[in-house]
């Protein structure tokens, strides 16, 4: 009798019943299902998605992704050759260090909408991410051809930073600034940039000035903020410079603000605070992982210079995998010199510096790397250009730099 | 088989309460998001300030004591959060235990939700503005709600509805269109208790009657300003226990299941009402208790998982014991058959030593095959009771702390035990229903097989149940 209960085929439909019932409860009580789907027309959809990155821009919270991604999947399912829900798809890639992918839709945006100025520029960013620089050099001059504007002036002035053209980069953000946009945010962007470049060129005064303008436009601009406190910094403020970046922190605690604020502190001699700063940037890789943002190469960078050396060259290489740009050979050349393979580094650093690079934190790690590789006469040439422009660019790397260059001579 | 449908359907009903949502924080891991309700009554302004903070300032805190987290927010709220009421600022004490919680959020790190109960004594104000300045820096969610208070008639600036339920949800609606509703004014006139104010879209306005929303909350707000006497509030309590034990997750799946399983008696069914009340009158007091021994530092979201947990656990442990027992049942039928054979074929050689033990044997046989085995222990019976009554609703427990509150403690546990008692005439009647029902498949004459099978089917669904509560638990205490 027992044997006869415990059948089977006589357990099975209440076990199926049971099974079928518990999934279609978790199915119906989905809450991301929506309550009621209403009729919305695709150009609402991508006015919201593109309403929803502007304000990722502006608040630098990872979580606005996903509800744009969603305005603009609706979007194309509406309209599957919609120019504008595919620009937004690519733009949302980037913005999540996909570059492929983001290049994949820039590249169908322009298919779609050939005679647009618009698609050139998602094209062109995912193109300087993914190295294709030549491409991206013939892009961006059909961009500009098509469309003077700030979006294409500032990408211009970006191209010609990477090829080492500082004049001529200042020039193009001047332009960029000048061109002006409707976004308060676009406009104090671009001002903040000619502030960042103008501070690797040393010119610290005109520096300030065009953060105080970019924060005159948008109160309390983080990017200007920064800014304002890498400037105290470098010029050995430090105390200021806590004080800015510890503001910069509260307000948008982004990784590499947390890990600057962590090596000011380290320069001002407060181990202990550096320490429960970086445990902060630990905090946010798991969450940037969850929120699935790639964001490799600032962690690698920060691992390698203050974390785990291996793990360090693992994000470095899965950075360069998707996006073999020159700050990808940067993080893995930098990887592979702190984890004791500076002959194995020295081949990404000047991968790294190949376009001609003049940003001093690339030629001082190339110049280490160079140094350690046992080749004096690079180190040396990578090492003065990096204290060319601006001697005193970083409160922490420019004493290493000066100190490396004086043993080499 | 139709009895099966309906326990899998309450079985149905009991986990689309328990399926959790997702612990992702929606608006991001850098939000501050706080919300202010605010009701005018003729006696004052009450206003309920909740604050949610998301995983990464969270962790920027992580340092700093509970007690100095609680203190900041106050701090913050002191100076920034604005009552004025016809031109003047008013001062807010508190009217209440203010709640801390760090709930889990994304990564394994933490979020962090306060409460702060606050109030300003005002008489006879005609215009209430409230602005909301704290947190001028951070981005997150920000709105202010206002509900009806007594003895007014108020006409407010901003909606009464709440889509968020306190920020506890964030549903796709306020992510696309991410509110900071940081003003309010509200205007005041003598009235019944009502409100007028614009629907969340802005489209239109609508009236809200203190009493009409939130169900027996509010009615027992009403009370508290001895608007109603006190029996009919009792039978309100009492209707409203009845009414809520239809809504999921009483353990009625659980009780129908046990009875089914164990063949379960008209009186069976009536303890178990019975223990269902005494526990879920006792588990809402214990927990009212904790909650306000730990008013400080939690929240009774995060005692619920671990109630959740033992309570699932428990229901397992019953419905293996069922099982158990419906086995052990089996067996010794069998057993006793096979008995019965042996002592036959070697009867003759040992008849004497034996007789006394057949006759023995013989009598109970009768009993078995005549009649069920009474397998409800009367501890069995008050385990299940406890264990379908140890999952205190929230309903019940705002009432209590509402109570609290507002310093009326006597009442407030007055009526639990009558929203305990119209609970239990339910879950009473439910059992009533499914014993009787019992007796329908014999007179369909549904194959014996079958028949047979339902109290081991029955005692597999109280496992799975009980797993099923369990599991629910376990990714909130993780």
């Amino acid at each position: 009798m027992l044997r006869r209960t415990l059948r089977p085929r006589v357990l099975a439909l209440p076990t199926v019943a049971f099974v079928v019932a518990l999934g279609a409860l978790w199915a119906l009580d989905d809450p991301a299902r929506p309550a009621s789907t209403p009729a919305v027309n695709p150009v609402d959809l991508i006015q919201r998605g593109n309403a929803e990155l502007q304000r990722a821009r502006e608040t630098a919270d990872p979580a606005h992704y996903a509800s744009a991604e969603t305005m603009f999947g609706q979007a194309l399912r509406r309209d599957r050759r919609s120019v504008d829900a595919t620009i937004g798809m690519a733009t949302l890639a980037l913005a999540r260090h996909d570059f492929r992918r983001g290049l994949r839709y820039a590249q169908r945006a322009r298919r779609l909408g050939p005679h647009l100025a618009r698609p050139f520029a998602v094209l062109v960013d995912a193109q300087i991410e993914l190295g294709h620089y030549e491409q991206a050099g013939r892009s961006l001059q059909q961009m500009i051809d098509l469309q003077p504007n700030l979006a294409s002036y500032a990408r211009v002035s970006y191209f010609r930073e990477l090829h080492g053209d500082l004049t001529g980069a200042l020039r193009a953000m001047r332009l960029a600034v000048s061109a002006g946009a409707a976004v308060p945010e676009n406009v104090a962007y671009v001002q903040t940039l000619l502030g960042d470049l103008q501070a690797m060129r040393g010119q610290t005064a005109a520096a300030r000035r065009a953060y105080t303008l970019a924060l005159s436009g948008v109160a309390g601009y983080v990017p200007a903020l920064a800014g304002r406190a890498q400037l105290d910094g470098a010029t050995g403020h430090l105390q200021a410079a806590i004080r800015g970046y510890a503001d910069v922190v509260r307000r948008r605690p982004l990784p590499q603000y947390v890990i600057a604020l962590g090596e000011i502190q380290q320069a001002a001699g407060r181990p202990a605070d550096a320490r429960e700063t970086f445990a902060l940037v630990d905090a946010e890789r798991r969450l940037l992982a969850a929120n699935k943002v790639n964001s490799d190469v600032e962690i690698a960078l920060f691992e390698a210079d203050h974390g785990d050396h291996a793990r360090a060259v693992d994000l470095a290489r899965r950075a360069w995998r998707a996006a073999p740009s020159v700050r990808a050979a940067d993080a893995v050349s930098w990887a592979l010199e702190r984890f004791g393979r500076p002959g194995d580094a020295l081949g990404w650093a000047r991968r790294a510096v190949k376009l001609g690079s003049q940003d001093p934190l690339i030629l001082t790690r190339a110049g280490l790397t160079a140094r350690a590789a046992g080749h004096a006469g690079e180190a040396r040439r990578y090492l003065r250009r990096a204290l060319r422009a601006n001697p005193h660019f970083s409160v922490l790397w420019a004493p290493r730099a000066r100190n490396a260059l004086r043993g080499l001579r | 088989m139709s009895r099966l449908a309906t326990v899998l359907a309450v079985v149905a009903l009991a986990l689309a309460l328990l399926a959790g949502d997702a612990s992702a924080h929606p608006l991001g891991n850098f939000t501050v998001n706080h919300l202010t309700n605010v009701a005018v009554s003729d006696d004052g302004v009450q206003l309920r300030y909740i604050l949610d903070v998301a995983e990464i300032p969270t962790f920027q805190a992580r340092k700093q004591s509970r007690e100095h987290v609680l203190a900041r927010a106050r701090q913050e709220v002191a100076r920034r959060l604005n009552v004025s009421v016809d031109g003047h600022r008013v001062v807010l004490r508190d009217a209440g235990p203010a709640l801390l919680s760090f709930l889990r959020g994304q990564g394994a790190l933490n979020t962090t939700r306060i409460e702060l109960p606050l109030r300003a004594a005002v008489t006879g104000a005609h215009v209430v503005l409230l602005r909301d300045g704290t947190y001028p820096d951070r981005i997150g969610y920000t709105a202010i709600v206002a509900q009806p208070g007594t003895g007014t008639a108020v006409r407010s600036s901003v909606p009464s509805q709440d889509p968020t339920r306190g920020l506890r949800t964030y549903p796709p609606s306020t992510i696309q269109r991410p509110l900071d509703q940081r003003t309010a004014t509200l205007t005041v006139r003598d009235g019944a208790a009502t409100l007028v104010a614009p629907r969340l879209d802005g489209s239109d306005t609508v009236t809200t009657r203190s009493g009409a929303g939130d169900g027996f909350a509010s009615v027992f707000e009403n009370a508290a300003a001895g608007k109603t006497t006190l029996v009919l509030l009792l039978l309100a309590a009492l209707g409203w226990g009845a009414l809520h034990a239809l809504s999921p997750g009483h353990g009625k799946a659980m009780v129908a299941a046990y009875l089914v399983g164990c063949k379960g008696t008209s009186r069976h069914a009536v303890v178990l009402g019975v223990v269902v009340t005494i526990t879920h009158t006792i588990g809402v007091f214990a927990l009212g208790l904790i909650t306000l021994l730990l008013a400080q530092s939690v929240l009774p979201e995060t005692l619920f998982p671990w109630l959740t947990l033992i309570s699932g656990l428990l229901v397992v442990a019953i419905g293996l014991g069922v099982l158990r027992s419906r086995v052990g049942h089996h067996r010794a039928q069998r057993s006793h058959h096979h008995l019965d054979e042996h002592r036959h074929a070697h009867g003759t050689s040992h008849a004497h030593g034996h007789t006394s033990h057949h006759h023995g044997h013989t009598s109970h046989h009768h009993g078995h095959s005549h009649d069920m085995p009474d397998t409800i222990t009367r501890k069995s019976l008050i385990a299940m009771g406890a264990a379908a009554g140890l999952i205190p609703c929230p309903s019940a427990l705002v009432v209590l702390l509402g109570a609290v509150a507002q310093h009326q403690v006597g009442l407030g546990l007055l009526l639990i035990f009558a929203f305990s008692i119209g609970l239990a005439a339910t879950l009473t009647a439910l059992g009533l229903l499914v014993v009787h029902a019992h007796r329908l498949p014999i007179r369909l004459a549904v194959p014996k097989r079958l028949l047979s099978a339902l109290p081991a089917a029955s005692a597999l669904i109280i496992v799975g149940l009980g797993c099923a509560i369990a599991l629910q638990a376990a990714p909130k205490l993780l």
